[in-house]
């Protein structure tokens, strides 16, 4: 390399570079940082290599090795230009193919991104929707240039603001500039660079001045720093020598971690070429301007980050805070006056000076001009570098570009900024992205790490992870940062083991609240961020951790014990008659059902088994055991008098009412009945049941088991009594007034939503509640011909298969106005629907009703397109213009949920009771009590459409609270946590057998036996089946009976 | 000189005064334990943290360490102060109850109970020892180790110093390392009486084995008065 003299020497050699430029020749990019090396880049590259120089091709296609595009996901990924074709995931052994599509200038279709859910593929790489939406400035130039060769980040443009400054020869106008800019320290505090820039070249120092670059990137999940420093190293010597000519700094120093050895291979590769070429040193382009870098590595302490232990750190002393004042630009790194800026501060100095600080600042708000990249991690689909401009929302990075939640768990929050940083709740993700607007939800920038959480995570679990990387990480110098993370993180332990109480937690927030206000550096002062975000948000995760011994999430160990029967809403121990019928003792695995649950037979039909969701041999890569198939087994082949439910021998006086015969009420009624009180059931229909009875399908739930299991319940303690209703037979103050102690009202959602269209009145238009109850209740058959229900939730699918099982019906089709992927129904039933039958049109929504004489004869429908996704998680439906279609339809069912009845509670609101917005119960989802003292509510009426086992929940809980309401005492009470505690010895098989069985599939009714029947459709399994199913289980419970049993 | 405001007082002090030492020429008491003349400030225990600023900008800093700056608003025992100091307290009785200092410590902000699980260390990690070997021993044969939980004090790799002249100026400084007195009460429990130290020794059988620095104690005594 030949040394520059002078800028004109320079500007020639720019020139000179451009001009060779093999201009329309294709380049294959391979993406090579830390990432792209981990998923096998490094193999691309030598195959690529070989095939281009065994065929001869290096004059036809060029190869260039980068940085990360951010795009971590999908590395080890390929960029083709001028094309700009995208390959993610390439694998080896398909580079021959992609040479010849680019020698053709065409591409291989099958190895493009495809699109999740419609399975279209998008060839360019700006048109995939997690490139789309980001606004890449400082990312992409790591596509332009090869880190390690100077030439090629010349030829796209770099040290060309170096040259346009030094031409000028004016430093206070680039102070000025950078100031206009109105750029903030990436680095996570936000003070504008350029002020920091002043002060420093205000500074007069005989013995130099220093310029530093902290890459000392430490959050966990956040790695912009080392990506820009890998990707792209000239830009930011570039930018530093800008700032040393701006503000007379004399020495430059880059504190790098040592975990970066890529990073730092390539930044001492770029400095020495950028000496070579006299860009850096005595007497750079020629102008007498002097300035140099030196690396200096880091050992990895978190610490090292702030800035005073980082100056102390290159001073080779103990990497430890002190006081500001005096701040760095007075004293810094050996007294002499620096200034820090962080990598990507210094990747932004060019941007600016290359577009001025006009152009610069167009981007992002006021206040918070440019870009900020965020590292992208966690429970979302697409992972990796994003780059938006500030004041971006959350709800855009998570969704838009991440993509969403991974599977059908739901986002519950991000956490930003790392460590220091705080957890944002999903109800916020309207939030913009700048340092004032999250500094005021109680979190930070930080260096720009975000980690996206999902109800699998535990909050207090997350608080307790980050405090023991902050117990290690604290210097240690300040006493209330050094014991108060450590005693924090022992508050929280206790939490999440079971051993919190409420003192726990009011210890823990003061201590949160001394330990932010009385330590000394950046590092204590935001350490108790992430408690004291999660207890403003997430509060009640500590409460059920402390009262109710319980983590919805399912990851406190001590407190889930084994995750089937932590995530089942009545605690069933499913564990435990797994491994009853593993070694064939099926009257104690039906015992062990039905200690927990007074509906089994109902149960191991139509229960949404979230036992399976979380079973870990599901979360491990295998599909869980077939918990709700194994209960049907056990329930099919036990005779339900084994089990002797336990009565108190205490007769209790007080009378108790409950409202309503569905599972939530009549579960209430066997357990207060078991304690020995009189209970009277009130049921507005003619048989008990609710809607087990009336909407729940023979198919699924045969009449003779609902019925013998009801019976069962029924005992000399319960009176029911049937068509009396709420509202017009009797009230909830008319029942106080009869003696009544206390009422349960369980009275389920009976009231269909409308569509709210002209015509919905009209003659062969349902509500699907009211066409399923007149047919299970009386036989009556309303569909005919031609048969639309409209909805995608269970009630929807009910309906349609029961249509279809009806006189006289031609066809049936489910409308749903998203897609299959977002259809609320259980999926077997989805299935087993569309097996029977039912056309499945998605992405519809009906618009009109036809009629003909009063009665229906068509609808009209207009297409939907998926558009950005809510904060549920879901896509929204956005209309298609003039996609409208007829459809004829002759019954059309609409099942688009259901709220209950406000008129049957109407008169007793003025006794007290209170109605949310949506038409449903107020309660106190703690303790089930509603605002009228002595009256407790559950199921349907209270949650809107619900699953059967949360009914069944409800109602266990009801009768505890009911009983100590009775009693007088406190209505929440501490519990204690429900581990397994019974051992039961395993069935003996060697891993390798384990892992050879495959779940047993659940047999099924012949498609051809099911028309026009209503014979079950899922049947039990076999003995043989049942216990090579059972022997699947992992037995998470022997964790903790093992111990207890030796 | 550099004029300040401290508890509402105009105060005067050379330039390079910390806000403890204004305060100190004043009058206004401010606890400290990591602090002892002759040596350089560190502000390690945060005890004496003092509010300063004026309106929604306060902030808590240590006064052992912040200098005087012209015009400073300084509050040495407001809510927020006295707040922060209890719990430190708090924090220091639950690791080395045993410390005379900071039992008096303790009494004189009324702590008299702390919440956290017990501990029974003989270190506060204060740094008094290190400075008083370095700065007045000249010998710099100890210093600090690690970091975070895993900090300590000693010599490189445990290794016997040779600079080390056992003067015994480390121990001579430690606020840490008299035994502690329990009163009668439960572990958690700081009688607080230490402060009142007069008569003589009443003979009681739990505290046989204990080895006060006001040996023999009757704190409790006096507290019953």
């Amino acid at each position: 390399m030949r040394r520059l003299t002078s800028i004109d020497e320079f500007n020639n050699l720019r020139l000179q570079l451009n001009s060779n430029r093999t201009a329309g020749i294709p380049t294959i990019i391979i993406n090579a940082g830390t990432c792209g090396q981990a998923s096998g880049a490094n193999d691309l590259i030598r195959i690529t290599k070989r095939e281009l120089l065994s065929r001869a091709l290096t004059d036809k296609i060029n190869l260039r090795i980068t940085g990360c595009h951010g795009f971590c996901e999908m590395e080890p990924s390929l960029l083709i230009e001028p094309r700009g074709t995208f390959y993610p995931k390439v694998n080896p052994k398909d580079i021959p193919k992609i040479i010849d599509a680019v020698l053709r200038d065409t591409v291989v279709e099958e190895l493009l991104w495809k699109e999740l859910g419609t399975g279209d593929t998008i060839e360019l790489q700006q048109d995939i929707p997690f490139f789309k939406q980001q606004v890449r400035t400082i990312i992409s130039r790591s596509e332009k240039v090869d880190p390690i060769r100077i030439y090629n980040y010349i030829e796209s443009g770099g040290y060309q603001g170096l040259a346009k400054i030094l031409e000028r020869g004016k430093p206070k106008w680039v102070v000025e500039e950078v100031k206009a800019s109105g750029l903030r320290g990436r680095g996570g505090a936000g003070f504008l660079t350029g002020l920091k820039w002043e002060m420093l070249a205000a500074k007069k120092s005989g013995s130099g001045k220093f310029l530093i670059c902290n890459a000392d990137e430490g959050d966990p999940g956040a790695y912009m720093d080392r990506s820009v420093l890998e990707g792209n190293p000239h830009s930011i010597i570039e930018g530093m020598i800008i700032g040393a000519y701006a503000t007379g700094a004399t020495n430059g120093v880059v504190y790098v971690r040592h975990e970066y050895p890529l990073a730092i291979k390539h930044l001492l590769i770029a400095l020495r070429q950028a000496r070579e070429l006299n860009l850096l040193g005595e007497d750079i382009l020629g102008t007498g301007f002097a300035f140099d870098i030196d690396v200096i590595k880091g050992a990895g302490a978190f610490v090292c980050g702030e800035e005073t232990a980082l100056i102390r750190s290159i001073e080779g002393k103990m990497g430890e805070p002190r006081q500001r004042p005096p701040f760095p630009t007075d004293k810094g790194v050996d007294g002499k006056p620096t200034v820090i800026n962080n990598v990507e501060t210094w990747a932004n100095i060019t941007e600016i000076i290359k577009l001025g600080a006009k152009e610069f600042a167009q981007v992002g708000t006021k206040g918070n001009s440019g870009t900020k990249i965020f590292s992208l991690v966690g429970k979302v689909k697409n992972t990796g570098l994003v780059e938006v401009p500030m004041g971006a929302t959350i709800g855009e990075i998570v969704f838009d570009i991440g993509g969403g939640s991974i599977g059908k768990a739901k986002i519950k929050a991000v956490q930003t900024g790392g460590p220091s940083g705080g957890c944002i709740p999903v109800s916020m993700f309207d939030l913009p992205i700048d340092y004032d607007s999250l500094a005021k939800a109680g979190s930070i920038m930080g260096s720009g790490g975000m980690i996206v959480m999902d109800d699998n995570t535990c909050m207090v679990d997350i608080a307790k992870y980050y405090m023991n990387f902050l117990k290690d990480e604290s210097c240690g110098k300040c006493y209330t940062c050094r014991k108060g993370t450590q005693r924090m993180y022992e508050l929280l332990e206790d939490i999440t083991e079971g051993r919190g109480t409420l003192e726990h937690l009011d210890l823990l927030e003061e201590l949160a609240h001394v330990v932010a206000d009385t330590t000394m550096c950046g590092l204590g002062q935001t350490a108790p961020n992430p408690v004291l975000s999660t207890l403003k948000y997430f509060r009640n995760e500590y409460l059920e951790h402390i009262i109710d011994k319980r983590c919805r999430a399912g990851v406190c160990k001590e407190l889930v014990g084994a995750p089937c029967q932590s995530a089942c809403p009545i605690d069933t121990q499913a564990w435990r008659y797994i491994a009853h019928i593993s070694r064939g003792e099926y009257e104690e695995a039906y015992i062990a059902i039905r200690e927990e649950n007074p509906f089994p037979s109902i149960c191991a039909r139509v229960c949404d088994h979230k036992c399976e969701s979380r079973c870990r041999l599901g979360q491990s890569g295998d599909r869980p055991v077939a918990i709700r198939a194994l209960k049907r087994f056990v329930t099919d082949n036990v005779e339900p008098s084994v089990y002797k439910p336990r009565r108190s021998s205490e007769k209790q006086t007080a009378k108790i009412a409950v409202v309503g015969a569905g599972p939530g009420g009549l579960t209430a009624a066997h357990y207060l009945s078991l304690m020995g009180y009189p209970v009277t059931v009130f049921e507005m229909d003619s048989k008990p049941g609710g809607m087990l009875f009336s909407c729940i399908p023979a198919y699924r739930l045969p009449k003779e088991v609902l019925t013998k299991e009801i019976n069962s319940l029924l005992d000399e303690n319960i009176t029911l009594k049937c068509n009396s209703t709420l509202g017009t037979d009797f009230t909830v103050n008319s029942l106080f007034e009869d003696g009544y102690k206390a009422v349960f009202v369980a009275v389920g959602a009976q009231k269909g939503r409308q569509l709210e269209l002209e015509g919905e009145d009209a003659d062969g238009v349902f509500p699907s509640i009211e066409f399923l109850k007149v047919f299970n209740q009386e036989g009556k058959q309303l569909a005919k011909g031609k048969v639309g229900v409209i909805g995608g939730g269970n009630s929807a699918v009910d309906a349609a298969r029961t249509a279809l099982r009806q006189e006289g019906v031609e066809s049936v089709t489910l409308l749903y106005r998203r897609t299959q992927e977002e259809m609320p129904a259980f999926e077997e039933e989805i299935e087993a629907a569309i097996q029977e039958g039912i056309k499945l049109e998605t992405l519809v929504t009906p618009i009109k009703i036809t009629t003909e004489a009063g009665h229906i004869a068509g609808v009209e429908f207009q297409r939907n397109l998926l558009g950005k996704m809510d904060t549920s998680g879901r896509r929204r439906p956005i209309p298609i213009e003039d996609s409208n279609f007829e459809l004829p339809i002759d019954t059309l069912i609409i099942a688009i949920s259901e709220q209950p009845d406000v008129n049957s509670i109407k008169q007793d609101i003025e006794g007290g009771l209170e109605i949310t917005a949506w038409n449903t119960l107020n309660v106190n989802e703690n303790t089930l009590e509603c605002s009228r003292p002595g009256v407790f509510a559950g199921g349907d009426v209270v949650t809107g459409p619900n699953t059967v086992i949360a009914a069944i929940a409800d109602g266990k809980k009801a009768a505890k609270m009911i009983d100590r309401y009775i009693h007088g005492e406190e209505l929440r009470k501490i519990e204690q946590p429900k581990l397994p505690s019974i051992y039961i010895e395993p069935i003996q098989i060697s891993e390798e057998e384990q892992s050879d069985i495959e779940r047993v599939d659940i047999p099924r009714l012949p498609i051809k036996r099911r028309t026009k029947s209503f014979v079950e459709v899922e049947r039990a399994m076999s003995d043989a089946d049942a216990e090579h199913e059972a022997i699947r289980c992992l037995r998470c419970d022997l964790e903790f009976t093992k111990t207890k049993s030796e | 000189m550099i004029k300040l405001k401290i508890n509402g007082l105009n105060v005067s002090v050379e330039k390079g005064t910390t806000i403890l030492e204004a305060a100190q020429s004043v009058g206004f008491p401010i606890p400290t334990l990591c602090h002892m003349e002759g040596l350089t400030p560190y502000g390690a225990c945060r005890l004496c943290v003092v509010e300063i600023g004026t309106g929604d900008r306060t902030k808590l800093v240590t006064s052992c360490t912040y200098p005087a700056e012209e015009g400073l608003v300084v509050r040495t025992a407001s809510e927020r102060v006295l707040k922060a100091r209890r719990m430190i307290v708090e924090l220091l009785l639950a690791s080395c109850p045993q410390s005379k200092t900071i039992q008096d410590i303790a009494s004189k902000l009324h702590v008299t109970q702390q919440r956290f699980r017990q501990e029974h260390e003989d270190c506060i990690l204060c740094g008094l020892c290190v400075r008083m070997c370095k700065e007045q021993m000249m010998a710099g044969a100890i210093g600090f180790r690690g970091r975070g939980q895993n900090r300590s004090i000693g010599t490189p790799f445990d290794i016997k110093s040779e600079v080390c002249r056992l003067c015994g100026g480390c121990i001579y400084v430690c606020p840490a390392c008299q035994l502690r007195c329990t009163f009668t009460e439960p572990d958690k429990a700081i009688c607080g009486g230490c402060l009142n130290l007069s008569p003589p020794c009443v003979d009681k059988d739990q505290f046989h084995d204990m080895m006060c620095y006001m040996d023999p104690c009757v704190a409790c005594e006096i507290k019953e008065d």
